[in-house]
């Protein structure tokens, strides 16, 4: 007898469950998994929407950007994505191209983002410079230059990720590209030697790094702070370079075959809000697009400011990203 | 008329090929149709001739001290054996990236070998990237495994023939030549051409540890035309081109395949009478010093996570933990079921219709399984079944499946043998006593597969444990894996969490290798 009146109760708690569920729309938001892990600022931004939208935000994610890309791909027009969080500059052009995203219609102007903003699709919500990042107390004079990194044969070992496999790896390629245009193929090969592993990802090269393995990785200028802020420690600098930094910009889009509209509207105008970007540095560890009311954490206030921005746009890096490619695996399988 | 049922292992075997036949055909059509031509550069015929390199020596050296390994233990007994035979069991598992920072713990530029040699006075340029790094971290993951499967192979030799082999006088050699040997020969092909699959496709530890994009296999290819490209069409292409190598490798390997027939035996533990010979005694001591040496300190490091899994431990890894077992547990089953109904049908071909051949197509098939990337095997099944499934829930049921199918190898070489071993031992008993269909099967076979079954459930359940394929893809707040976690710590700096989980990761493994150990050495 009382196990059948559990058992009701049970089954009656659930159909409630489930009808408060329903009765609330769903905001189904598609992002890299480190977003909406523990440490990542997903569960604050879920909280801070669903405070004011009346509705359920629910995280679907992949590994990466690259990833989000080809789950959508797979997907196509059934995707259940409303808004996607967590693109890039170098997979934009490829993401716009499976025709899956709407305009955005929100207003990017007035960005703190060291370029202007004009496109339609994508809204850029974090960004951060792409930095060789070192410890101090072992390596005291870090090379000021991109240039003096390359030419000097008894320079610090590096440790880098492969263009092919990881984002900050096709960024450093591009960086390349920048600084020395048509001569970055033998700018790779001087640089070679002192390379100590191109890995597959952005994990691989970190963690070698902080086994003691190089003297400098390849991440982004806010690395230090999350040293500082998480770790109390202050030993890990980035170092700046002479010729402008590659910028690295996060992007957000929404839908257009979503059945939330409005939502993913105001989803989107959420993400340039003051509840959205006052979670960006400290829980993504990047810059946000608009400054916080109170400032930035002052663990990112005294990060490098490079004195330039060298960026390809979507289109550029599309274009040419295989002979770029192919010109760094000329240069560096030998 | 009526038409014979079609045997389960054809039937599966069939379910197989249409599955990874449709997903490629899936992903080369998404294009609408438009030819993806693939040519074969210098760039890319430079990365097959070293893949082929690195695998082959990663094989040989990991067959050579597995086996090694498995004839020093089978010899000796010692206080913590079955401790060191689930240890054994656990490498297998091991995430690569955590694998790889083990090495750099080891014998990296400030690894613990560095350190003992500074602290001596010495210190050394050799850099471990490149070829040494390669191979440490191959011999490390796949030599234990193999050390393993031999051994319950040796286990398999009636106890009579060891007192038949001491009544005549055998010497150490004459035992071998007589005893181990045969098993080594059934064993050594499918494992060679196991473990050669998987260092043909390593892709994490060989661009981590290689030391430059020349040293990369053809898996990197076919992750940037998957991942950057977008080109499906060319990963399906290039995929093609790893499986027909894999097969070439396979089938070179399976030329000289058979299994000595088996006899009866009174299942009594087998005395081995070469325990006592002294030179022998030596070279086992020096096996299992230099295994010792060579295994223990990189499964120390991965301990080194133990003082942060009091951190770690909270819901979030609890659901993990909980998500990771289910998965495992309907991969285990999938897996072990496919390889019963293969097994079975390999067995029907080899004793009843007499056809090599075909029976050798059914042992190879699973091992083929393992050279199609999980990474388009996955985004081909999706296509397929995208019409019919919810993306949501795709994640569940792809999951289990491709971790099942990707762990079928190996359940497959623990349950095929006991299979054709039943048969021939007491396959014409029940035949005149008339047992067909599921009676049979209970009687005849179970009894003999049960403890077999355990171990490759147990074992299938380990490595879809610690597999982190297409939790990538699919993963999601709902679908988080052991893994999976591990990456995104990894992703947000925590490294001292990451390798917490990588620990518990292995612990899961250590309990399962433990079970399946006890299960698999227990006399049938």
């Amino acid at each position: 007898m009382i196990r059948k009146f559990v058992l009701a109760a049970g089954l009656l708690a659930i159909s409630i469950g489930v009808a408060a569920a329903q009765s609330r729309p769903v905001l189904t938001v598609y992002t890299y998994g480190s977003f909406a892990g523990k440490y990542g600022p997903g569960k604050l931004i879920k909280d801070r929407f669903e405070a004011g939208c009346g509705c359920e935000l629910t995280f679907v994610t992949a590994e990466d950007a690259g990833s989000l890309v080809g789950r959508l791909r797979l997907e196509g027009e059934s995707t259940k994505a409303d808004v996607v969080v967590g693109l890039d500059m170098n997979l934009a052009a490829e993401a716009k191209a499976l025709g899956l995203f709407a305009a955005h219609q929100a207003d990017v102007k007035n960005l703190s983002l060291p370029i202007a903003w004009s496109d339609d699709t994508f809204i850029p919500f974090d960004w951060g410079y792409l930095a060789f990042v070192y410890d101090a107390n072992k390596l005291p004079n870090p090379p000021k230059s991109l240039k003096e990194l390359v030419d000097s044969p008894n320079g610090p070992k590096i440790v880098l990720q492969d263009p092919r496999t990881s984002a900050p790896g096709l960024g450093f390629m591009l960086w390349m590209r920048k600084v020395y245009g048509d001569e970055a193929g033998q700018a790779w090969g001087r640089l070679k030697p002192r390379v100590v592993t191109f890995t597959k990802g952005w994990s691989e090269a970190y963690g070698l790094f902080m086994k003691g393995e190089a003297d400098m990785v390849l991440s982004y200028t806010t690395s230090p702070a999350y040293h500082a802020v998480a770790e109390k420690k202050d030993n890990f600098k980035a170092a700046g370079f002479t010729e402008g930094h590659y910028l690295h910009v996060e992007l957000a889009g929404m839908t257009r075959t979503t059945k939330q509209a409005a939502l993913a509207k105001s989803f989107m105008a959420f993400v340039l809000s003051e509840p959205f970007q006052s979670a960006m540095p400290e829980g993504n560890w990047m810059m946000p697009v608009k400054d916080p009311a109170a400032g930035l954490p002052a663990a990112f206030r005294d990060l490098v400011k490079p004195s330039k921005t060298l960026l390809y746009t979507p289109e550029e890096v599309q274009q040419n990203r295989r002979t770029f490619t192919d010109e760094w695996l000329n240069a560096t399988s030998r | 008329m009526r038409l014979p049922l079609p045997h389960p292992g054809s039937i599966v075997a069939f379910a197989i090929l249409a599955l990874v036949g449709g997903s490629f055909i899936a992903l080369v059509t998404i294009d609408g149709g438009k030819p993806t031509l693939l040519s074969i550069g210098p760039y890319l015929f430079r990365v097959l001739v070293f893949s082929l390199t690195q695998a082959t020596l990663s094989t040989l050296l990991s067959i050579g001290f597995g086996t090694a390994l498995a004839l020093a233990l089978a010899r000796r007994r010692f206080p913590g054996r079955d401790a060191v035979l689930a240890a054994l069991g656990t490498t297998m598992v091991i995430p690569g990236i955590v694998a790889v920072l083990a090495v750099i713990s080891v014998y990296g530029r400030s690894g613990w070998i560095a350190s003992g040699l500074s602290v001596l006075g010495w210190s050394s340029d050799a850099s471990i990237f490149g070829y040494p790094g390669i191979l440490i971290a191959h011999v490390f993951l796949n030599s234990p495994f193999v050390a393993r499967i031999v051994l319950d192979g040796l286990s398999v030799v009636p106890a009579e023939q060891w007192r038949l082999a001491s009544s005549l006088g055998f010497t150490p050699g004459q035992s071998f030549r007589h005893l181990d040997w045969p098993v080594l020969r059934a064993e050594l092909p499918g494992l060679a051409s196991l473990v050669f699959l998987l260092c043909f496709k390593s892709f994490a530890i060989v661009l981590a540890l290689g030391g430059g994009p020349g040293r990369a296999t053809l898996e990197v290819a076919i992750y940037e035309a998957l991942k950057i490209d977008f080109d499906f069409g060319r990963a399906a292409w290039l995929a093609l081109v790893q499986i027909a190598v894999c097969l070439s490798v396979t089938l070179a390997l399976n030329r000289a395949f058979t299994r000595p027939p088996a006899a009866l035996t009174t299942r009594l533990p087998a005395a081995r009478t070469d325990r006592s010979h002294r030179a022998l005694k030596r070279v086992d001591v020096g096996v299992l010093i230099i295994a010792s040496v060579f295994i223990g300190p990189l499964l120390l490091s991965v301990l080194s996570g133990i003082a942060f899994i009091g951190a770690v431990l909270d819901r979030d890894v609890a659901v993990a933990f909980a998500t990771s077992l289910a998965i495992a547990t309907a991969a285990a089953a999938v897996a072990c079921l496919l390889a019963l109904a293969l097994g079975a049908a390999a067995r029907r071909a080899r004793l009843r219709s007499r056809s090599p051949a075909v029976a050798a197509f059914y042992d190879i098939l699973p091992n083929l399984l393992l050279a199609v990337p999980p990474f388009a095997l996955t985004a081909g099944l999706f296509l397929m079944m995208r019409r019919f499934v919810e993306p949501a829930q795709a994640g569940f049921l792809l999951l289990p499946l491709i971790n099942g199918l990707a762990a079928l190898p190996f359940a497959y070489r623990s349950i095929a043998p006991r299979q054709f071993i039943a048969e021939e031992r007491y396959g014409r008993l029940s035949q005149t006593l008339g047992l067909s269909g599921w009676s049979r099967f209970s009687i005849m076979d179970w009894p003999m597969l049960r403890r077999p079954f355990a171990a490759a459930f147990a074992l299938s359940m380990a490595l879809s444990f610690g597999d982190f394929g297409i939790v990538a893809l699919f993963g999601g707040a709902e679908l988080r894996t052991l893994p999976y976690l591990l990456y995104e710590r990894l992703g947000a700096y925590r490294l001292d969490e990451a390798s917490a989980i990588g620990l518990l990761i292995l612990a899961m493994a250590f309990c399962l290798a433990h079970l399946s150990g006890r299960m698999s050495h227990a006399a049938d």
